[in-house]
């Protein structure tokens, strides 16, 4: 297989960065030198579509059910979406996060990203007739178990960063349950909060070979007055392997998300 | 030789070599005959699991080390543990493991083992003829792993190391050069073997060569372990 460019690798790393930690293009550092506040895009909506992935049949297993298992891109969230509608309490630590730059994000202190959080970053998933695994290159290079063998959630003593995650077959799609999640993680750098009576339900459709729908309804009736539901797009890569990631080696983040000094 | 002192020298060689195999047992089969281990889909010994390590994890004795990284393990042993990089949550690269289960899953192209301890996170063998991911990657802290069955064995070869993991908890040293085989077996449903044969030009004279043992955990899965959580205050 081939193997892309170190150069190739370091120019992308660098613009994930960028994304990642305080985003300033040109104009905007001039501003910023200047005093003027920059506006921040980790709440930007998307605009459009990711590049759709390469076509071709869903690869199966051998019990029939389709196969997840490939190196993907990370999930994209398509435009359209509602915006997630909260309570006041949440609204007001939202808006406030996002003014002082997600400078609190516990992603970038190498805690677990939670569930659904997806990274800019690939995953590889493994599929077997009774477990998907999702390997995430980011973050903190952890993963996820979804048992497809287990209708029952386990009895949750203490809240956990990435829940307990059960999946069912409804025709093509694996329904993911996931509850017993904690309330330390963001869902992104838009920061909205959450409590532990939050609830996943994720919806994974591989449309074809290279294309993998996720439909995510986030529930939590102490944060959201209804649910918030997201569509995303993971495409497959086909040249391409991730590559080791480790958070706690080199973490200049929490020195340097000073968030916005005048709300000090 | 006459034939009488032959036949008793083959006799007392067949009698030798029965009493060598009830003394003992392990040589050749296992100890315990348990359940037989389950197959894969592509008739391949089935090593998915949840696995923990019988007994130390440590390695037994040490490698025959060159005098610069014998000097680096003295220094280490003497300051008891300082820069134990176990402790800063970096990874424990392949061969140095946690007292602590880790779970093999099992595909016809990929094996992987995630770990429940240090830091949470897995290791990929590849078993799809790729070579090795070093012009992307040379040197990380677990390396790039390919593998291959020869009958039920498992052979795993990782090379593109740092220098920066730990062998064991003593502070056993390696260098970039560090090339670690694996050879998997199940040799009944309960029980994982990894013969470890570890080649280092730059810090070993010779190989170093060591087997470990794993019990199948039943009672559970992996559970949560986060090294950077127990110091993380959320806002």
């Amino acid at each position: 297989m081939r193997m892309r460019h170190v150069s190739a690798v370091m120019a992308a790393a660098a613009a994930v960065s960028l994304l990642a930690l305080s985003w300033a293009p040109a104009s905007a550092q001039e501003k910023a030198k200047e005093g003027k506040k920059v506006p921040y895009p980790g709440a930007v909506r998307p605009t459009k579509a990711p590049p759709p992935g390469p076509p071709g049949p869903v690869p199966l297993l051998p019990d029939g059910k389709p196969d997840f298992s490939g190196l993907w891109n990370s999930q994209r969230e398509l435009p359209g979406d509602a915006e997630p509608e909260m309570l006041p309490w949440a609204a007001a630590l939202t808006k406030q996060r996002v003014e002082n730059y997600s400078a609190d994000d516990p992603e970038a202190r190498c805690v677990p990203g939670g569930v659904p959080r997806a990274t800019p970053y690939h995953v590889q998933m493994v599929s077997t007739p009774t477990l998907v695994v999702i390997l995430f290159e980011g973050n903190i290079h952890s993963f996820r178990q979804i048992f497809l063998d287990r209708k029952e959630h386990l009895k949750i003593t203490e809240p956990l960063w990435y829940g307990d995650s059960i999946g069912h077959w409804e025709g093509d799609t694996l329904v993911v349950d996931t509850i017993g999640l904690n309330d330390k993680f963001w869902f992104g750098m838009s920061g909205q909060p959450h409590t532990t009576q939050l609830h996943v339900i994720e919806r994974y459709h591989r449309r074809d070979f290279g294309n993998l729908e996720v439909e995510v309804t986030i529930l939590d009736p102490g944060t959201f007055t209804k649910p918030w539901v997201q569509h995303r797009l993971a495409t497959i890569e086909t040249d391409w392997d991730m590559i080791e990631y480790v958070c706690n080696e080199n973490n200049q983040d929490p020195t340097r998300l000073v968030g916005d000094k005048d709300k000090h | 030789m006459n034939v009488r002192l032959t036949n008793a020298l083959a006799a007392t060689a067949a009698v030798a070599a029965a009493m060598w195999f009830v003394n003992f047992p392990a040589l050749g089969q296992p100890a315990k005959k348990g359940a037989p281990a389950p197959r894969a889909v592509d008739g391949k010994v089935d090593l998915t699991g949840v696995w923990i390590v019988s007994g130390s994890p440590n390695l037994p004795g040490d490698p025959d080390y060159l005098p610069a990284a014998r000097k680096l393990y003295n220094e280490r042993k003497a300051s008891g543990g300082k820069d134990d990089p176990e402790k800063a949550c970096l990874p424990n690269g392949v061969v140095r493991i946690e007292p602590l289960p880790y779970k093999i899953v099992q595909t016809p192209k990929l094996v992987v083992m995630l770990s429940e301890g240090n830091t949470h996170s897995f290791r990929r063998f590849f078993l799809d003829g790729r070579p090795h991911n070093l012009d992307v990657e040379p040197a990380n802290w677990n390396g790039s792993s390919i593998g291959h069955w020869e009958g039920d064995t498992l052979v795993v070869d990782t090379l593109g190391f740092n220098d920066k993991t730990w062998l064991d908890g003593t502070g056993k040293p390696h260098s970039e050069a560090l090339h670690v085989v694996e050879r998997y077996r199940r040799p009944d449903l309960d029980h994982l073997e990894i013969a470890y044969t570890l080649e280092d030009t730059q810090a070993f004279s010779k190989p170093y060569a060591f087997t470990r043992t794993f019990t199948r955990v039943t009672d559970r899965d992996l559970k949560e372990y986060f090294c950077a959580m127990d110091s993380f205050v959320g806002k």
